[in-house]
């Protein structure tokens, strides 16, 4: 007998009663969402930029290129001064990466960031900015998971501010491992 | 205190937790660092009107899968099979660790970088690796801390929550040459995130924890704060996740009430910073899951255990806990500390004396997200080594005849009535040697003028 089958069929000996699904209707605040969600963001550490749209992002990567930062832009229309390498190891020197966040969600501040080209993007470059349409805000977790596009064979992903840990006395540290600091401009 | 061991030479609860009480600062200063998470916990809880809800809705869906727990777990199998994902089956610990290292061994993996994972502690996964020649490096910044230092975790979301600053300080100078007498967490963490980068930049592969898998998906998701995970699991081709077989959820919904429950009861976060959800491998890359039972299916087979398998690994339980704040998470003798290591741990616990380390206040189920009914659960661990003979602290000897004292009526009221008079007339210094462990840090009681019998039948008796 196989592992697979030794524990599939110790679970027939299983105690429990059977128990139904519940029904999930929570009810969701749907009031001022960019309101409710540029306060979670503050709350999990990130920064909103809700005037000038891309043009202000697009104004903010010109800057940060000329004070000669490496940025790397996945968003259409948003340039950069570098291109896609071809390893992910590659990406190690990248002070910001300019990536586009498919959802929001007001209740914890969260953006939900499909597959990027070279995963390991949003985690491996120093500060993060996102960039996310004033009309994707949903108000909680529930209305996010049914409308966020997770593919077959691919990575989708929550983030909710930059990096951080407590883990020396409770002590909040920014930036841990991942990006050191997050923008979100909205368009 | 009598110094009780076993013939493995482990010692009981109460013995370890004296050794941490001894110094009294300390204790304090980690008991109130505890409690500062648990009343974050309390604002984060308090914000939502809807968290009973959630925490109801939390039970029902992880009480629901659990009792359809193979038809989910083989969803599961085939949604991952067909997303490219490889999966393995490990009835326990040894079969887990020899899986892990033949996919490692396969790909000539000679550095691994990990990230937190319960369950590979759980395994010794780390001893069995290294053994066969592979650097495990845990790259979560409170598990890099405890290996550096040789220690087991002591606390499941904040593993070196028993630490000071200054400890950190001192172990990273001499470990990673950070400048002596240094002792800032900004300075530290900054020190750490760079000797760490070097770990993720040339490691071979990755492996994680997984903190739920989507059935109806195939797809595992791994939460962190500091982003090791998944800096670990993004740069090498070869990515690894083990699992209980207790991870398995149906669907997207019952992520989004966990995900809503889950960092706000660990830390008061309203979710943590990374919430990553892998459905396969990178391109040119291999993701394998290793789903594991190691004693799993035995709780399912014991009604009121089970329900410990409904836990989501918050950690909420320890930091509300009056005896883990005040003992510390090395006093278990179980890899998992506080009221849900005494539930999943009692089991293997040589001294028998976990289920003891517990007041069954009942604060752990009062915060539990997922309604884990632990002090219920505690409570039947000693009931389970009653009948098992497997008493700890002499109980088995004086508890039956404490039992045949107290359903004697007579002689119960002749003893105490007796009682009552010594506590009256005799000294105190007289009478504590018979408190025993009770009045080490107690004073007796005032004796009460009749007892409560007779106080009844004169004034409420009619």
């Amino acid at each position: 007998m196989t592992n697979k089958h030794t524990i599939l069929s110790a679970l027939k000996q299983s105690a429990l009663d059977q128990h139904a699904m519940p029904a999930m209707d929570v009810v969701a605040n749907n009031d001022d969402l960019v309101g409710q969600f540029n306060a979670s963001l503050n709350t999990v550490a990130g920064t909103l930029h809700s005037e000038g749209g891309l043009a202000a992002l697009q104004q903010a990567v010109d800057e940060l290129i000329q004070q000669n930062m490496q940025v790397i832009s996945l968003l259409d229309g948003i340039k950069g001064n570098r291109q896609v390498p071809e390893t992910a190891h590659d990406l190690a020197d990248i002070d910001y990466a300019v990536i586009p966040g498919e959802l929001g969600v007001a209740e914890n501040g969260a953006i939900w960031v499909n597959q990027p080209s070279h995963r390991v993007t949003p985690f491996i470059c120093e500060n993060l900015i996102l960039a996310l349409a004033k009309d994707n805000i949903v108000a909680n977790m529930h209305q996010a998971v049914k409308q966020v596009a997770l593919q077959p064979g691919e990575l989708g992903l929550f983030i909710a501010g930059p990096s951080k840990t407590a883990d020396i006395e409770q002590a909040l540290v920014v930036g841990a491992h991942g990006a050191c600091s997050l923008n979100v401009y909205l368009y | 205190m009598t110094e009780l061991y076993t013939a493995s030479g482990s010692k009981v609860h109460a013995h370890k937790a004296d050794i941490f009480c001894r110094d009294e600062t300390r204790v304090d200063w980690h008991s109130k660092a505890l409690w500062a998470l648990r009343e974050k916990r309390d604002r984060a809880a308090g914000s939502l009107p809807e968290w009973e809800q959630l925490r109801l809705l939390g039970s029902q869906l992880k009480l629901h899968t659990l009792s359809h727990l193979a038809q989910y777990l083989e969803q599961f199998e085939q949604q991952c099979l067909s997303n490219g994902i490889k999966v393995h089956w490990a009835s326990d610990a040894q079969q887990h660790n020899e899986i892990v290292h033949g996919i490692l061994a396969k790909h000539k993996v000679k550095k691994l970088v990990k990230s937190k994972s319960m369950l590979t502690e759980e395994c010794h996964m780390n001893p069995y690796l290294e053994r066969h020649g592979i650097e495990v490096v845990d790259t979560d910044l409170g598990e890099r801390i405890i290996q550096l230092a040789n220690m087991p975790p002591s606390h499941i979301v904040v593993p070196a929550i028993h630490m000071k600053k200054e400890e950190v300080g001192e172990l990273f100078h001499q470990q990673l040459g950070t400048k002596a007498g240094e002792s800032d967490p900004l300075y530290l963490t900054r020190a750490a995130r760079a000797h760490l980068r070097e770990k993720f930049l040339t490691a071979d592969a990755a492996m994680t924890g997984v903190n739920m898998a989507i059935a109806d998906q195939g797809a595992i998701v791994v939460c962190t704060n500091e982003g090791n995970a998944d800096m670990g699991a993004n740069l090498p081709k070869l990515q690894l996740h083990s699992m209980g077989i207790d991870k398995v959820v149906p669907d997207m919904d019952s992520v989004g009430v966990l995900l809503r429950t889950l960092a706000r009861n660990a830390t008061g976060q309203p979710i943590t910073t990374y919430s990553s959800f892998y459905r396969g491998p990178q391109e040119g890359g291999e993701m394998h899951v290793i789903i594991v039972d190691n004693g799993r299916t035995e709780m399912m087979k014991d009604k009121i255990l089970a329900e410990s398998l409904k836990c989501i690994r918050c950690g909420g339980c320890l930091n509300t806990c009056p005896v883990y704040r005040r003992s510390g998470g090395y006093s278990y003798n179980y890899t998992i500390p506080g009221p849900i290591g005494i539930a999943v741990g009692a089991k293997h616990d040589d001294t028998n004396s976990i289920p003891w380390a517990c007041t069954l206040c009942g604060s752990c189920t009062y915060v539990c997200p997922t309604m884990v009914p632990l002090d219920k659960i505690i409570a039947h661990h000693r009931r389970l080594k009653a009948e098992a003979k497997r008493l700890p602290y002499g109980k088995g000897g004086y508890m039956p005849l404490v039992g045949r004292f107290m359903a004697n009526e007579t002689l119960m009221n002749t003893s105490m009535s007796a009682a009552r008079l010594a506590l009256r007339v005799l000294p105190g210094s007289l009478l504590k040697p018979f408190s025993g462990a009770w009045g080490k840090y107690r004073e007796l009681p005032v004796a009460p003028e009749s007892s409560f019998a007779s106080w009844y039948n004169k004034n409420r008796s009619r």
